[in-house]
């Protein structure tokens, strides 16, 4: 299958790798959204967030947060997005996990503010006790993962990832 | 809050000019509404809790289940926060985002971190967005754009030095290098003038220092990682062998995900 961000490893691709290593990869893409957005993503393939291993996520963003440094330090940027485009529908275009991060001038132009949603209270509440309920059973994730137990927990307690009517393979079979 | 008269903000401003850096983050604390509906003076819908940071419905929201992410110490600012704070908020929106596609039906989410007014940030206290997205919702509408070679190139030139210092990649580590890799971490920066690694050994230093007097904890363990990492890296053939992460059992999240995966083969 053919990924855009795997080419950039492979060195196929015209874009500018910045950083690697045996797990992370750090470059200048030719197609962004904007002049001087960097892109971190994992070396292995994968589609959505859910799916990058626990370490190696953590990587990602904390190696995220030094490429907002120094872009700051280094570009003269007054500010910087952090954003993963996660699924389809959050306007994902390449079928590999990747942390954008934009450097944000006064007057660029760039418009990344959502406008407020009316909500009913209703809606609110619904939504709320919906994702509280499953919060609540996703534990302290920091302990368990001293423990190295998280994955597990995780499994037992987010049910309903498997079997035909799967939200999640349904949205990652429409990726392109 | 009610308005201040001239002379109380001057008196105010005078008061935190004295103020030690303690007292300047216990005074920036008391004032933070997110430190307040971190400690429950402030009532909010929160959604998980654990004993570095919470999730609570934003009262603002771009969409229905549009969380906000934040730790309960109080950071102003992304770089303020240590590796190991940032690895775990950033662990915990994932597994929220997990949540959110299942009990919302969503067909994708974002994480959005602003860093600076200018873009976006409006609260004085860290956090990261997690929205909920479907198709066509045009919440946040971006655009690839093609970004000339020539700029690219200029933005490499500018930022590559200062991420090196950064991440603790040091530039002795290239000439220590057997021949053959040589030549190939040369291929890789082509486009790193010749003066560099004496400009760069000028620099990592103070770096060092900057970075040590944010996280001390991290400072000895990440340039040796990182170090140690790419020199595995180094030969050619690394990039065609997928590194396959250490710890099986805790590398994926979800057996059933694994499913998902292979569909892609």
């Amino acid at each position: 299958m053919k990924c855009e961000y795997c080419d950039i490893l492979d060195r196929k691709s015209t874009a500018d790798i910045l950083y690697e290593d045996n797990d992370i990869v750090i470059a200048i893409k030719d197609f962004s959204i904007a002049p001087g957005q960097i892109t971190v993503f994992p070396k292995q393939h994968f589609t959505i967030m859910e799916m990058v291993p626990d370490d190696i996520l953590q990587k990602c963003f904390t190696l995220a947060n030094k490429v907002s440094v120094a872009i700051f330090e280094s570009m003269g940027a007054h500010g910087t997005n952090i954003i993963v485009q996660n699924g389809l529908g959050a306007g994902q275009k390449v079928p590999h996990f990747a942390v954008e991060i934009i450097p944000r001038r006064e007057g660029d132009g760039l418009n990344l503010q959502w406008a407020p949603k009316e909500l009913s209270e209703d809606e609110k509440e619904t939504s709320y006790l919906l994702i509280k309920e499953e919060g609540d059973k996703l534990v302290d994730i920091g302990k368990k993962k001293e423990k190295k137990e998280v994955s597990q927990i995780v499994t037992e307690k987010i049910s309903g990832l498997s079997g035909k009517d799967n939200y999640l393979l349904k949205s990652l079979k429409r990726i392109p | 809050m009610p308005e201040l008269t001239e002379e109380q903000r001057k008196q105010l401003e005078e008061k935190i000019k004295k103020m030690s850096p303690e007292e300047l983050k216990e005074f920036q604390k008391q004032q933070c509404i997110f430190c307040q509906i971190i400690s429950g003076k402030v009532p909010s819908k929160k959604v998980y809790d654990d004993d570095k940071c919470i999730a609570v419905l934003d009262i603002a929201p771009a969409s229905k289940g549009h969380l906000l992410i934040m730790p309960k110490e109080h950071y102003a600012i992304m770089p303020q926060i240590p590796d190991k704070e940032i690895g775990h908020l950033f662990l915990v929106s994932k597994y929220l985002s997990q949540v959110l596609l299942k009990v919302l039906k969503v067909s994708g989410t974002n994480v959005f971190v602003a860093n600076g007014a200018v873009a976006g940030q409006r609260a004085q206290h860290f956090m990261l967005h997690l929205i909920p997205r479907k198709e066509g919702d045009k919440l946040i509408e971006v655009e690839d754009k093609l970004i000339d070679a020539g700029l690219r190139a200029k933005v490499k030139e500018l930022v590559e030095k200062r991420l090196k210092a950064l991440l603790g990649v040091k530039e002795e580590k290239q000439a220590t290098l057997p021949k053959g890799e040589q030549k190939a971490s040369e291929e890789t920066f082509a486009d790193v003038p010749e003066e560099e690694p004496a400009e760069t050994k000028e620099e990592e230093p103070e770096s060092e220092e900057e970075i040590a007097e944010e996280e001390p904890e991290e400072v000895e363990e990440r340039p040796a990682k990182t170090k140690k990492a790419s020199k595995k890296s180094s030969p050619k053939s690394s990039s065609s062998k997928k590194p396959k992460p250490k710890d099986e059992p805790e590398s994926i999240g979800d057996a059933s995900l694994d499913d998902i995966a292979d569909l892609f083969k």
